[in-house]
């Protein structure tokens, strides 16, 4: 608590129990996968398949063209059927690749495993950019280009803190993987050529601290850090700010600092230990519109509907169906909605009427928004239509985390006015 | 299966605002009970009952004012009402009034705080004003004077805050000032305690206090405010208790936290958030300006209270302290820094600048008036021996009839129908001595005021072994209430029975 800064940040109840502790449910996809060609930067892919080819796991099927390289891997083994314009998690109609599924899971070797110990950076580089390593706490930013200018890296922080409601994947992968993770913070570590790696995992899971203290006990220059439970912690910047005491402009390499989720390290050094893709991955499946909550292992392009299924089906007959947690994923109407590589969490919440009233300019969503905005100044510019107002109270910084909108006692939508007049600048800057 | 689309986030925190109202309510009402206790403990059911009343009145305007709007401009009512929050407003404004006001003036100020003070400006959360303070206003810019009949002998005196702006300036040095000004407040323990009129709920710092911290507790208000109000108050106040070298300085600050409205703004008036700027630094700027204006107005302006003021003052500069303060916090941190401590600065000098023009309270020296046998006027007198009587043990009692005011002076003034009676005292002197035993009066002809002063044994104790045979001198202590003339009487009736005696 600041005098003349609000807090930027809530403790949130995370209902973690839910699925913490649960095994992981193998959940294998029925007779068609539907592989999105997307990527965070890039829609546009070079298709390096043809339709009525068989595929295998691991078949590269395409790569995108533009400014950074993504491959993208088949999931199952079958035929390639063509493509199809679908609905994705990003609520944008995006072209899948669809493969019927001959259920026989048969991989191929697409790449070779690389020895971090004995490769050099570049080759390891390559090696990160080949095997399609992209962020997959959920921003789904290729990891390569982190490293790509990485020189007096001071800190690589392993983002292990899951701040999200119900999400517990990372919480339940880590301990199953922890030699890959070891590696894979290993190798990171050499790629950045860090001078010290910081795991931060809540305070509130004293157990997976101690583990992971344990396994890294030997290791020179990494340790644990055990932070708050508070939204939005799992925030690159507030994660950053939490660990260095720094704020940064652009990115995190202004201050020394690299920040790497626990699923992309666990997927990395699988890459380098095995030759083989991410294929599949650990989704939380929770929430009070799920009969069973549970963390399920999923392969891409599993429509969520088939997830759901597995874990026992919806409680109601209305349910809001979030890909992503409840805070930051998005709505989805259509359970057709496919896993993708940065699902880390389908979230489905029986929904409440909400009664709103007047803001009454009471400052909540101010003191916590994490980028330290101005929401209600904000959607005040906005109604006015005054842009220079919004571009002066940085508008366009907001990264909808929602925060302003869960603490808005009034039940406004804040964070969607917020994103009305972020559309509202953009338009104008077009 | 139906799936419902909202925009993210799906998911919301547990604080509503219409629960921070209700607990607002509750606060504000546990305030009106201890007033209500103490109106009726102290000065009975009839003022419990007024202040009932008062609330009643308030509420049920409230109600129709936000009622006849809804109806004019085409809303549903009862959201309208439940949305629109106004009773918080009409008890805020009772709260802040004082017992001795009249349900009409009270009724007149809360229209105008829910209709010009908030409909008008948009509704709920629009308004630029605090509603209550705008309505308060209005009751003292046009009904100061107007009492209310079943208080008139409730509070016969001025409040404290009154009394120390019009009597002591705000301002007391002197040590036996103070203890006097203490007096009047019963001590700061009770000015904390808050069992003495004034503002309906303004007068319990103790329960304030306690309430606030509830409130901060449960996120009704922001800590923010009422803290960085308060602090600034005690130290203006005991920069100008050092400035103007008062030795045991610490009541100076307390006596301006715990009287007049200064604890209620804090808890209820400046936490209000929609007139009060939204971020974090705004609202530190905020609660110092009210706090410095408040003390300024205070000590300067010579009004009872610069907390209502304050208010006002600060709500208009709201908007400003918002722009000034537009961008992202972390990035005008050090803005923030540098503004608050140049307000600071500024702050504590023009107090000082303020007090050093202020007067402290000074004794007013009262003039003590020396009566001689020689004197003009008592030789004007007439005087009569009335009847003499020997009481056989060496003392005789004599009763004399003289001339008082009335009787001298009484038929040259018009509508001067009072007595024009003489006064009649009876004194015994003792014959052996020549020493006078008592004098005492036994029949006033002089108006009231004028009487009392002879029936006062104080003064009459003087004459007690006064010896008639030497001179003697008579001293009258209050020139003011002209006591003076009848204390003359006394004389001329003495002087007759030492003319009697034969001195
Ligand atoms: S959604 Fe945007 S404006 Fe709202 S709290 Fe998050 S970053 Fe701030
Ligand atoms: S939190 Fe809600 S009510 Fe409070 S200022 Fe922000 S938008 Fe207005």
């Amino acid at each position: 608590m600041s005098l003349f800064k609000g807090r930027m940040r809530q403790y949130i109840p995370g209902h973690k129990e839910l699925t913490a502790h649960k095994d992981v449910l193998e959940v294998l996809p029925g007779k068609k996968v539907f592989i999105p060609l997307y990527t965070a930067y890039s829609t546009t892919f070079e298709l390096l398949v043809k339709e009525g080819e068989q595929v295998f796991v691991g078949t590269k099927l395409a790569v995108s063209k533009g400014k950074v390289v993504v491959p993208i891997y088949s999931s199952v083994s079958g035929t390639f059927v063509g493509e199809q314009k679908m609905m994705h998690h990003t609520l944008k109609p995006q072209t899948h690749l669809v493969i019927e599924n001959d259920e026989k899971y048969e991989a191929i070797q697409v790449f070779q495993p690389l020895d971090y110990q004995n490769a050099s950076r570049e080759e390891l580089l390559a090696f990160m950019m080949n095997a399609g390593i992209v962020g997959y706490g959920g921003a789904g930013f290729p990891t390569y280009i982190k490293y790509q200018n990485a020189d007096k890296v001071e800190k690589l922080i392993i983002n292990a803190v899951e701040c999200e409601p119900y999400i517990t994947s990372d919480f339940t992968l880590l301990p199953e993987k922890m030699d890959l993770f070891v590696t894979g913070i290993l190798a990171m570590k050499k790629m950045a050529q860090a001078l010290e790696v910081v795991i931060a995992v809540k305070n509130t899971y004293p157990k997976l601290i101690q583990l992971l203290e344990t396994n890294v006990a030997n290791i020179a220059d990494v340790r644990v850090v055990g932070v708050p439970n508070v939204y939005p912690m799992g925030w690159e910047r507030t994660l950053v700010y939490q660990i260095t005491k720094k704020r940064y402009d652009r990115l995190p390499l202004e201050v020394g600092a690299i920040v790497n989720n626990v699923t992309t390290v666990i997927a990395f050094a699988h890459a380098l230990v095995h030759g083989k893709p991410m294929v599949e991955r650990v989704v939380t499946v929770s929430g009070d519109g799920i009969q069973n909550p549970s963390n399920v292992r999923v392969r891409i392009g599993t429509p969520v509907r088939e997830v759901v299924e597995a874990c026992g089906g919806y409680t109601s007959d209305e349910v809001k169906l979030i890909a992503g947690g409840p805070m930051m994923g998005k709505t989805i109407v259509k359970d057709e909605v496919v896993i993708d590589c940065v699902s880390n969490a389908i979230t489905v919440l029986k929904p409440v009427v909400e009664r709103p009233v007047a803001c009454f300019r009471c400052g909540q969503c101010s003191d916590h928004c994490p980028a330290g905005l101005q929401p209600v100044r904000i959607v005040q510019a906005s109604k006015a239509k005054d842009k220079k107002m919004m571009e002066r109270l940085h508008a366009l910084d907001c990264v909808e985390c929602g925060l302003c909108t869960y603490v808005c006692p009034s039940r406004l939508d804040v964070t969607e006015n917020v994103r009305i007049a972020r559309r509202q600048l953009q338009i104008g800057k077009k | 299966m139906k799936f419902l689309y909202s925009a993210s986030p799906n998911l919301r925190g547990k604080l509503s605002t219409r629960r921070i109202m209700l607990e607002l309510m509750i606060g504000l009402l546990v305030v009106y009970g201890f007033s209500l206790f103490y109106y009726f403990t102290e000065h009975g059911m009839a003022v419990a009952l007024h202040s009932l009343i008062l609330m009643a009145t308030s509420l049920i305007v409230m109600a129709i004012t936000e009622v006849g709007f809804a109806y004019f401009t085409k809303q549903d009512i009862i959201p309208f009402l439940s949305n629109s929050f106004g009773w918080i407003t009409a008890i805020i404004l009772t709260l802040m009034c004082p017992i001795t006001i009249t349900p009409f003036a009270l009724g007149v100020a809360t229209f105008c705080a829910i209709l010009f003070g908030k409909l008008l400006f948009g509704g709920f959360g629009q308004n630029i004003f605090n509603p209550a303070a705008l309505g308060r206003a209005i009751v003292l810019a046009s009904f100061t004077g107007v009492v209310a009949n079943v208080t008139e002998d409730v509070i016969t005196g001025a409040t404290i805050t009154t009394k120390m702006a019009n009597d002591f300036n705000w301002l007391v040095v002197d040590p036996n000032m103070i203890e006097k000004l203490m007096k009047a407040a019963g001590g700061l323990q009770n000015l904390f305690v808050g069992f003495y009129p004034g503002g309906i709920g303004e007068t319990s710092a103790l329960l304030l206090c306690c309430v606030g911290i509830f409130f901060i507790w449960r996120k009704v208000i922001d800590w923010r405010l009422p803290i960085i109000y308060l602090s600034t108050i005690f130290v203006l106040g005991s920069v100008i208790a050092w400035y103007s070298g008062m030795s045991d300085w610490l009541w100076y600050p307390l006596f301006h936290l715990f009287s007049g409205g200064v604890m209620f703004a804090a808890v209820f008036m400046l936490t209000d958030p929609v007139t009060s700027p939204t971020s974090a630094a705004g609202k530190c700027i905020f609660a110092l300006g009210a706090a410095i204006i408040t003390v300024l107005i205070r000590i300067k302006a010579n009004l009872p209270e610069g907390v209502l003021y304050s208010i006002l003052i600060m709500n208009m500069l709201t908007p400003m302290i918002e722009r000034a303060f537009d961008g992202k916090q972390y990035q005008i941190l050090k803005k923030a820094y540098i503004v608050f401590a140049v307000i600071s600065a500024l702050g504590i000098g023009s107090v000082v600048l303020a007090a050093s023009q202020v007067e402290p309270a000074k004794e007013k020296v009262k003039e003590v008036i020396k009566i001689t046998p020689q004197d003009e006027y008592v030789n004007s007198l007439e005087a009569t021996i009335e009847s003499e009587v020997d009481n056989g043990d060496g003392t005789k009692t004599f009763t004399v009839s003289a001339q008082g005011f009335a009787a001298k002076e009484g038929p040259n003034l018009p509508d001067y129908n009072h007595g024009f009676e003489p006064n009649v005292f009876e004194i015994k002197v003792d014959t052996a001595t020549n020493k006078v035993v008592y004098l005492k009066a036994t029949k006033i002809g002089d108006t009231e005021y004028l009487g009392d002063k002879l029936l006062n044994a104080k003064y009459t104790v003087q004459f007690e072994g006064l010896d008639l045979q030497s001179e003697f001198e008579v001293s009258v202590n209050d020139a003011i209430t002209g006591a003076t003339y009848s204390a003359k009487s006394s004389v001329r009736a003495l002087l007759e029975v030492r003319k009697a005696l034969g001195f």
